[in-house]
């Protein structure tokens, strides 16, 4: 069970969190192309094709979460899209292969792959699978929209702070001397 | 009471927001910080032939197969610009368009010659997808040597005689448009350009 609260949180970080990141990657659909193809997963004539729909199952997920029957799929539909995300860089990080873009941020930010990344989706799957938890049937007050808002704000800002930071892991192992 | 807990529970969700704020603000601030500190202990480092010295020549075939010949003058009379780059550097990834820009605007008086060390199949695949098939492409290992090459990307201008006329890291659009506008003007010291972009040369860790 699971307060309405925290689902309707849910709802909108994770539709807020694809909508940006798919944002980023329009931007600059090329440079997705060229991250994705340091993958090394897809074969590059396909790289680009296979760029434009993860993309475009991105906005799909994030319509899907604010779409009140669509909810369940869109909460299923992220938690997929996001094990396939850390199962490709867990590949590439097995194979050794840090120093690639991970992709997630387009031009924005460059963002390489290591543990955090991984730990960071982790979250964000136990996020998305959260949500498919049945709710507590609670009427929700106008009391609600306080938390509900300021979870929001606060978990986008975290995500933010946080991504910040492990961009800039690879700066401070090379400061360290560290390979 | 209630009211009490209302107010409190309000006044304690804009800290935690304004908190988060100030972390990422920090967290941005500290990747600026490694930006402006990394390069500035390899570019005193720094090698390789001085400004106004003769640039080492090398000769050979590019990437794709095509005849390069760098240094010693006896070109078609225009300059080079020679830019070491490597796949998997994200500053020389950001500085491709505008290098591709600017061979087309100044190819009148430059070529521009992409230079990288590795292995030649990652090199390839990394020329395709920037698109620099229509540059020549060179993987050296000596000539990155003899340039006294230390961080990427790295751009040496070489005149038609084969002088260096001006070289350095370039990290930004910045650094390497004042590169050029050097070459463009006839400026032949290093320190007439420095003087009018402060930072090109000595600090090219560079702009935030």
């Amino acid at each position: 069970m699971i307060d309405p609260v925290l689902l309707v949180v849910l709802r909108g970080a994770l539709a807020l969190l694809f909508v940006t990141a798919a944002l980023h990657k329009l931007r600059d659909l090329h440079a997705f192309r060229v991250a994705l193809g340091d993958y090394e997963l897809v074969p590059w004539p396909l790289a680009g094709l296979v760029a434009t729909g993860l993309v475009a199952a991105e906005l799909g997920i994030a319509v899907m979460l604010v779409t009140p029957w669509a909810r369940p799929w869109g909460f299923a539909a992220a938690a997929l899209l996001l094990v396939l995300y850390t199962a490709a860089v867990s590949v590439n990080l097995l194979r050794g292969r840090r120093a690639i873009d991970c992709g997630c941020f387009g031009p924005a930010l460059r963002l390489e792959l290591g543990p955090g990344l991984v730990a960071r989706n982790a979250l964000l799957i136990a996020g998305a699978l959260a949500g498919l938890l049945p709710p507590t049937p609670r009427a929700l007050t106008a009391l609600d929209g306080l938390p509900i808002v300021a979870a929001i704000a606060f978990l986008s800002a975290a995500y933010a702070a946080a991504s910040r930071l492990l961009a800039n892991a690879p700066a401070l192992r090379a400061l360290r001397g560290e390979p | 009471m209630i009211e009490t807990l209302v107010v409190s529970n309000l006044l304690l969700w804009v800290a935690v927001i304004a908190l988060a704020g100030l972390v990422f603000a920090l967290a941005r601030q500290i990747g600026v910080l490694h930006e402006r500190i990394a390069p500035t202990g390899a570019l005193l480092l720094g090698g390789g032939p001085k400004v106004g010295d003769p640039a080492p020549v090398w000769s050979g075939g590019d990437l794709f197969g095509q005849p390069v010949q760098l240094g010693g003058g006896g070109g078609d009379g225009r300059g080079t610009l020679l830019l070491f780059v490597a796949p998997g550097c994200p500053v020389c990834e950001s500085l491709l368009p505008v290098v591709q820009r600017l061979a087309v605007e100044e190819a009148e008086r430059l070529r521009v010659v992409f230079a990288s060390d590795g292995e030649p199949e990652a090199q390839r695949r990394f020329a395709e997808q920037k698109q620099l098939d229509a540059f020549p492409y060179v993987v050296s290992t000596e000539l990155g040597l003899a340039h006294g090459v230390g961080r990427l990307p790295h751009a040496v201008l070489i005149d038609a005689a084969g002088i260096v006329r001006a070289k350095g890291l370039v990290n930004s659009r910045e650094h390497l448009e004042s590169l050029l506008e050097a070459h463009a003007r006839g400026v032949a010291s290093i320190q007439e350009f420095v003087a009018r972009s402060p930072g090109a040369e000595q600090s090219a860790g560079g702009h935030p």
